[in-house]
């Protein structure tokens, strides 16, 4: 038989969470756009211990020839994670969560950009974690998202979006690691364009009967939209504020 | 008045209006596609953008680099989605690999490849960069920016509508100078009479008047 | 390339027919293929199955193994499921290292079943710290004609459910010889979605998939409990088409489900 696990209070009865957040509270985010000189777009994001480089070159010839589709661009995402950027150092080669990732981040983004106007081309997004804590996927493609507008790419609107989820019987948004080690933890990532909020990324790691996921994602909405906040100034601070590192 | 800076996705106008460039219509509103700056007119809205790859149209000047050398033809780096070929015929001369060409821009396809014509060499000068969305900042209107630059310069300068700029002679540094308050503030408004002010502080001040070479190249048109 | 002009003539065809809700094999938009579950795929495996739905076959086989214990569950065994791509079953395949489409595919099947809590990794131990069970589903795709996630998920599904757990002795396994029978608490089902212009089809064939925008996955369990989410390729949902996909499968679950 296993060992009794200590009751830990996800929630307690003031609403406070483990690091003192409300439910519906994100964690604090700061984004820096232009950091890599040699890149067409970047952004460096921090989302509570999260830490993310990302950076865009392309538009540009899209090779091999056979990955190439003739009427639009193809995105190219890359999401890879650094060898010290969890506890236990994690091989440098990318693993399939890595590759899963980079898949439906990279998707995710074919909505936002308007892709048919560059044809036979491809676009590299290139995310690197290197401090992590929970909800790293969703980290990456805020800040890929703000490096595709620093590129000057086309688009129809930025990516936001948050992770929403359940511990301690109780919806929580932007779930940390030891959150989502609760024993009825649902982790969900989720990522919309603000505009109209479609769903461009959604994923579910848990059990959660329908009514809980509604109110989940009412809540993931309205913490969405509040990073979208954050994205957009820190874009326009780069000029507000005359500090253009290019 | 500072002119709006907006974001991608981001409204800029509910009214109708006919559609300029860099906007988009969704449901009845105008919204920008790009990180850009506001011209929400009487009766047309635009963005123009303040970042973004060289797209190229017919009819530019650009500044290319010669790359490999092929049997008949030299590939040129334009700076934009890919390297275009320019038959060895039309130039004068041979040219090696880093070689500088001016040449115009005489046709566009769907995939954005350009045909060239009339290239001709480039002989010492260096080559500035300056983001091809802030290159009509540089020209001004009826290029006046460029004027006032030369002006105080005193240097041969050539714009590739392509985000490089061919300078030689004059005061170069100057030159790089200007160009880096144009890439800080291509956003921001009167920046003619700022750059006028600028020049005037930083020139050096016995101002040399110096000659161009001009049998080393030749006008191009801006 | 003319392979994708070929798909270009056909899905045209499947988006004006669709227009008017008609599908090309006469289902309707929110019906799925009657799933045909066998067990008759490898006498070494522990555990096997075959589904095919329309002409989608897939086989999955249980491999039990003895392991040690991850050092962060000490009284726990493990599940991992893993598809591949075979090159036989589409001209499009290669063989290699597993693509993405393959890796997608295996996570989000693991995931469907892993996280419903239908297998009690506890019961899994053997040796406290020691030694635990292994379970490793491997699913291996014969023909593709779409949806291979639903096909894989009903034939991992259908493979644990008959899994016979090797006999022990000094905690190491008897070749040939069992002793009970691997306990599943749920039988979670994957569900699959496709967005094509406007509408949402269940259970989508391969020339359905070629006109796709978007794909969406829901695995659900008997008490409609959600137990994973997976919206894949570009393209986007309306929060309404993902609720109306929730409550689809829920009963399109219960239906398969009788046939397990």
């Amino acid at each position: 038989m296993g060992k009794k696990v200590q009751e830990i209070t996800y929630v307690d009865s003031k609403g406070k969470r483990l690091d003192g957040r409300k439910v519906d509270e994100l964690r604090p985010i700061k984004i820096k756009v232009g950091v890599i000189p040699r890149a067409d777009g970047s952004a460096y994001l921090e989302w509570g211990q999260n830490k993310v480089y990302a950076s865009v070159h392309g538009p540009r010839e899209c090779l091999p020839k056979h990955t190439a589709n003739p009427y639009k661009a193809v995105v190219k995402f890359n999401y890879r994670m650094a060898s010290f950027s969890v506890p236990d150092r994690k091989n440098p080669k990318p693993g399939r969560r890595e590759i899963e990732i980079s898949k439906v981040s990279g998707e995710a983004l074919e909505r936002a950009i308007f892709l048919e106007k560059f044809p036979n081309t491809q676009i590299d997004v290139n995310v690197e974690i290197v401090d992590s804590n929970a909800g790293s996927r969703i980290a990456a493609l805020t800040a890929a998202s703000v490096a595709c507008a620093d590129a000057g790419l086309p688009m129809r609107d930025m990516v936001c979006g948050t992770g929403v989820g359940r511990a301690g019987g109780k919806i929580i948004v932007d779930l940390t690691k030891d959150e989502e080690d609760a024993p009825d933890a649902v982790d969900i990532p989720i990522a919309i364009l603000p505009n109209s909020k479609e769903i461009v990324l959604l994923q579910l790691d848990g059990v959660m009967p329908k009514k809980e996921w509604e109110k989940a994602y009412e809540m993931a909405v309205d913490a969405s939209m509040k990073v979208y906040e954050v994205q957009k100034q820190a874009l326009k601070d780069k000029y507000l504020n005359g500090d253009d590192k290019k | 008045m500072t002119k709006r800076i907006v974001i991608p996705g981001e409204l800029v106008t509910e009214e109708r209006k006919k559609l300029g460039s860099h906007v988009f219509v969704s449901e009845g509103k105008i919204y920008s596609d790009s990180m850009g700056l506001v011209n929400d007119e009487a009766d047309f809205a635009s963005v123009v953008p303040l970042e973004g790859k060289y797209m190229p149209e017919q009819g530019d000047l650009i500044i290319g680099v010669i790359g490999d050398e092929k049997f008949s033809v030299y590939m040129v780096d334009v700076n934009s989605f890919y390297q275009t070929a320019i038959s060895k015929k039309e130039l004068r001369e041979m040219l090696k690999p880093g070689a500088v060409i001016s040449a115009k821009v005489s046709r566009v396809n769907e995939l954005n490849e350009v045909d060239l014509e009339n290239p001709r060499a480039f002989f010492g000068g260096e080559i500035i960069e300056l983001s091809p969305v802030k290159i009509p900042r540089f020209i001004g209107r009826e290029a006046s920016m460029l004027n006032l630059i030369k002006d105080w310069t005193k240097s041969n300068i050539v714009v590739g509508r392509n985000g490089r700029i061919w300078a030689k002679g004059g005061d170069t540094d100057l030159l790089k100078k200007a160009v880096k308050k144009i890439d800080k503030e291509a956003h921001m408004e009167n920046l003619t009479n700022r750059m006028e002010e600028f020049l005037e502080k930083n020139a050096p001040k016995n101002g040399v008047k110096k000659e161009v070479m001009e049998e080393d190249m030749e006008e191009g048109e801006n | 390339m003319s392979f994708t002009e070929l798909w270009d003539l056909r899905t045209d065809k499947l988006i004006a027919e669709l227009k008017q809700g008609k599908r090309l094999d006469a289902r309707k938009v929110d019906e799925i293929r009657k799933p045909i579950i066998t067990e008759d795929v490898s006498e070494n495996a522990d555990g096997q199955a075959r589904v095919k739905l329309g002409e989608t076959d897939v086989i999955a086989g249980v491999k039990m193994i003895v392991g040690e214990p991850y050092p962060d569950s000490p009284n726990q065994g493990s599940i991992s499921v893993g598809a591949e791509l075979l090159p036989l079953a589409d001209p499009e395949y290669e063989s290699g290292p597993p693509r993405e489409e393959a890796i997608e595919l295996s996570r989000v099947v693991d995931r469907g079943i892993r996280e419903s809590g239908a297998i009690n990794f506890e019961d899994l131990s053997i040796v406290s710290g020691e030694k635990s069970w292994i379970g490793f589903v491997d699913i291996y795709i014969l023909n593709n004609d779409g949806n291979l996630f639903d096909a894989c998920g009903i034939a991992a599904l259908k493979a644990l459910l008959n899994t016979k757990l090797p006999k022990l002795e000094d905690h190491k396994i008897v070749k040939g010889e069992y002793s009970g029978k691997l306990k599943l608490n749920a039988k979670p089902i994957l569900n699959t979605f496709a967005k094509i212009g406007n509408t949402v089809v269940a259970d989508p064939t391969l020339l359905e998939e070629k006109a796709m925008t978007s794909r969406f996955s829901v695995a659900v369990t008997e008490n409609d409990d959600i137990t994973a989410f997976q919206k894949g390729l570009g393209g986007s949902f309306k929060i309404e088409e993902i609720n109306a996909a929730i409550d689809l499968s829920f009963k399109n679950s219960k239906q398969i489900r009788k046939l397990l």
